[in-house]
């Protein structure tokens, strides 16, 4: 595992494993605040960050090029709108999730499908969403924003 | 073990979940949330008050183990009382509408027995 730290930016290479996403989420909690990032914006990465490592870990079937994921957070403190944004990068087969039509939900619990939820979580949470497939890797960036002062 | 439960009648038991709900906490407690909701016709008051992160994992093990106490007879009702976060994930993933979520504990209990 590695962790570099510069000025707005930090960086984590990870094992796509189950048991490291609790170890993403401490390393992001600590890196925002560091970087005085609000726990509302932290709470939402994190919401946004667990999602979307549930869906390479779970999803994949292990065909990735590589067994790590990259997470880069990158925080833009401006005069009035911040912006903290974590971009996951991982070396298995194209998968765009903005491109994913997500199907209306059973409001009757005897018929409701208890997953697929974790896109419309990721979609709730984040303020700004992009995907882009680059040099082999899917690229999710995900983004919270917050105005100094609330 | 950030699960526990109460017998606060014959058939109404309230479970207690703590902590964080991600990967890591909902494997920790998904064999004892699921012997907890086994019984037949058993009203069950799931107090989340106390979780402090709810990702769709741990959404899908209420979801789960809430239509397997349906399938038994029983009903499954969820407390949450001023946890913000957690009633804002649940309101904003339908949750509310499968399972009827209440912030007032006596208006839980109450609904879970009806």
């Amino acid at each position: 595992m590695t962790l570099s730290v510069l000025d707005s930016v930090a960086e984590l290479l990870l094992p796509a494993k189950e048991s490291e996403v609790r170890h993403a989420s401490t390393w992001l909690d600590s890196a925002c605040r560091e970087r005085g990032v609000p726990p509302e914006q932290i709470n939402r990465l994190d919401i946004c960050l667990n999602e979307a490592l549930a869906n390479i870990i779970f999803h994949t079937g292990g065909a990735c090029l590589s067994p790590n994921i990259r997470l880069h957070l990158d925080v833009q403190l401006g005069q009035s709108i911040n912006e903290a944004s974590i971009t996951v990068s991982d070396t298995c087969p194209p998968f765009d999730p903005l491109a994913v039509v997500l199907k209306p939900r059973s409001q009757i619990l005897a018929e409701v499908e208890p997953g697929g939820l974790g896109l419309t979580m990721i979609r709730t949470y984040s303020d700004k969403l992009s995907y882009r497939y680059n040099e082999g890797c899917n690229q999710l960036k995900f983004s919270t924003r917050w105005i100094e002062g609330r | 073990m950030p699960i526990d439960f109460e017998d606060e009648t014959d058939n109404l038991r309230r479970i207690s979940i703590s902590e964080r709900l991600d990967i890591q906490g909902t494997e920790e407690i998904a064999t004892k949330f699921a012997a907890l909701t086994a019984s037949a016709n058993r009203r069950v008051v799931l107090d989340l008050t106390n979780v402090t992160f709810l990702a769709s994992i741990g959404i899908r093990a209420v979801i789960t183990n809430a239509k397997a106490l349906q399938q038994r007879g029983g009903k499954m009702v969820l407390f949450v009382g001023n946890n913000q976060a957690v009633t804002k994930t649940l309101e904003t993933t339908g949750i509310d509408v499968l399972i009827p979520m209440f912030a007032d504990a006596a208006e839980a209990e109450k609904a879970a027995l009806a």
